[in-house]
């Protein structure tokens, strides 16, 4: 199947192989959690809803010196083509759940909010290519929304290589392709790389270039990350009257 | 938003100090409202207002909008203040069983993700959630909304199930007639899109099968049916109750009206108030009232999704 057109070089969707799908953020969708995110790449929609710091449900796991980050990443029913009956704990949403939270937790500063717990839950209502992605993004807004102190804030982009171009944010169709997915989580000021994620065979040489890709768009998601915080702040600040 | 402590923004100095004290007032309030919840709550009703100042007969504001979600064959989104409610539905082609050869099904699911509340915990899903969806499931039956009769494709062969899931996004109270409402939407909005499906052991020595669904049509529903849940205290009856007043409250009646004004159900889940005729009257009264206040949102709602599409 034709990923890119030969002659016009445009992908399936329409857009150019270094070009990302339209995303959106918005920040305060959940009233009753601490912080709370929508965030949409394309099709592919993502709720995030944080609470903590809290109290430590399972007191064994507590710790003295730092705060616990907890996360749950679940799929609703019918948020893939087709319906599927999801089971809680399946080995997909694990891995996922236990990405997301070492990926946040690498920016969280834990140590100064002992003796507590922080809860991601992720909620993905529209899956097409990107989640992963998606739902980082989200809980970076929706942990700023919560004012958990963190080093930096983390995005997450993917890319991938088919036809012999390196394709940026790539959707259910491109991902189902067969290609290589590398998906690539960086903190953005600091220029760090905290989540690294490829299958299938790359070249060394090709996979430096697609894994650049990934990181430029990282770096344009960080951008408009920091334009919405940016704006909601602004609104924060002119409710208040200040 | 906000964090719990700043309780959504209501300042409230009815209840203790006047203007005068500014901050040091607000943070008595605050701490009022938590220590002596009944007190306070009891104060608001003496003066016939409720915590976020609504009148007692008074719903929160209600909005619906159709078709969120791109991948479902119909969905809505609802909220009643902060209450929100997902509803999707996907159509699936099933074989129907003998005895009901010429019928279709409904699977109605509702689910309470740990983002709706903090007192759901992962691990252990919301005590309420189950009941909530057999109470979705039997209204929804029993209202004969839907005839079964409309999802049959081929007799015996072929009929469509549709599946209903509902996610609470946010858990603020009155889940029940939320869910409701997003149910009755998503199957207002459910289009039948004309795909065409095979049907096993129907191929050989035909070469051509008239398609079965050919248009893309919407489902018939009769009979709507919509709820409204009040609570009541000592002698109050409290419409549209939030999930603060739901913690104070004890005793709640959900009234199941349809569109010609027929009680579809009744639920008192027990409570120490007993309800006397005349109070179970007055929410069946309420219960119309509302009735037509949602059945006008879903028609504006409608009508403004058709505006959409033709434009």
């Amino acid at each position: 199947m034709e990923y890119v057109n030969p002659l016009t070089g445009f992908r399936i969707d329409g857009r150019r192989p270094n070009e990302m799908r339209q995303i959106k953020g918005e920040l305060g969708v959940v009233a009753n959690a601490d912080g709370s995110a929508l965030f949409e790449m394309g099709n592919t929609r993502v709720i995030v809803a944080v609470y903590g710091p809290r109290e430590v449900q399972n007191k064994s796991q507590q710790s003295n010196n730092q705060a616990l980050v907890r996360c749950e990443y679940s799929m609703a029913n019918f948020s893939t083509g087709d319906r599927t009956r999801r089971q809680k704990g399946d080995r997909r949403s694990t891995e996922i759940s236990l990405v997301i939270r070492q990926t946040m937790e690498a920016s969280i500063l834990t140590h100064l909010m002992p003796r507590s717990e922080i809860d991601i839950f992720v909620q993905v209502l529209q899956a097409d290519g990107g989640t992963r992605s998606a739902c980082i993004n989200a809980a970076t807004l929706a942990l700023a929304d919560a004012g958990i102190p963190m080093r930096d804030i983390v995005t997450s982009c993917s890319a991938g290589y088919l036809c012999s171009t390196p394709l940026l944010d790539l959707n259910y169709v491109e991902d189902s392709a067969g290609g290589p997915d590398v998906t690539v989580g960086i903190l953005s000021k600091m220029d760090k790389v905290t989540l690294l994620q490829m299958d299938a065979k790359l070249p060394m040489d090709i996979f430096e270039n697609v894994m650049q890709l990934a990181i430029e768009g990282c770096k344009a998601i960080a951008n408009y990350i920091r334009e919405v915080l940016l704006e909601n702040t602004k609104q924060l600040e002119s409710r208040r009257g200040g | 938003m906000a964090t719990t402590a700043r309780g959504g923004g209501e300042r409230e100095p009815a209840a203790g100090s006047g203007g005068g004290g500014g901050a040091a007032a607000e943070m008595e309030v605050e701490a009022y409202r938590r220590l002596f919840p009944v007190a306070y709550f009891e104060r608001h009703l003496r003066e016939s207002v409720r915590l976020d100042a609504r009148p007692l007969a008074s719903p929160r504001d209600t909005s619906v909008a159709l078709g969120l979600v791109g991948s479902a064959d119909g969905s809505a989104l609802v909220k009643f203040g902060d209450t929100t409610m997902v509803a999707a539905i996907k159509l699936e082609v099933m074989t129907p069983p003998a005895e009901s050869s010429d019928e279709g099904s409904v699977a109605v699911d509702f689910y309470m993700p740990p983002i709706c509340s903090p007192t759901v915990r992962p691990g252990r899903s919301a005590e309420v959630a189950p009941v909530i969806s057999k109470q979705l499931s039997d209204v929804i039956m029993s209202s004969g909304m839907i005839n079964l009769k409309d999802l049959c494709l081929i007799n015996g062969k072929a009929s469509w199930i549709a599946y209903l899931d509902i996610y609470c996004l946010n858990a603020d109270g009155s889940l029940f007639d939320a869910a409701l409402v997003s149910a009755v939407a998503a199957f207002t909005h459910c289009i039948d899109d004309g795909r065409v499906v095979t049907v096993p052991g129907e191929l050989e020595g035909k070469t051509k099968l008239p398609l079965v669904n050919k248009d893309k049509r919407k489902l018939m529903l009769n009979n709507v049916p919509f709820s409204l849940t009040c609570g009541l205290h000592k002698e109050h009856i409290l419409v549209d109750p939030t999930a603060e007043e739901e913690s104070i409250i004890e005793t709640f009646v959900t009234v199941v009206l349809d569109t010609l004004g027929r009680v579809v159900s009744v639920y008192k889940p027990g409570g120490s108030v007993l309800a006397y005729t005349s109070i179970l009257k007055e929410c069946i009264t309420l219960a119309k009232r509302r009735a037509q206040q949602l059945r006008n949102i879903l028609n504006e709602s409608v009508s403004a999704m058709e505006v959409d599409k033709s434009s």
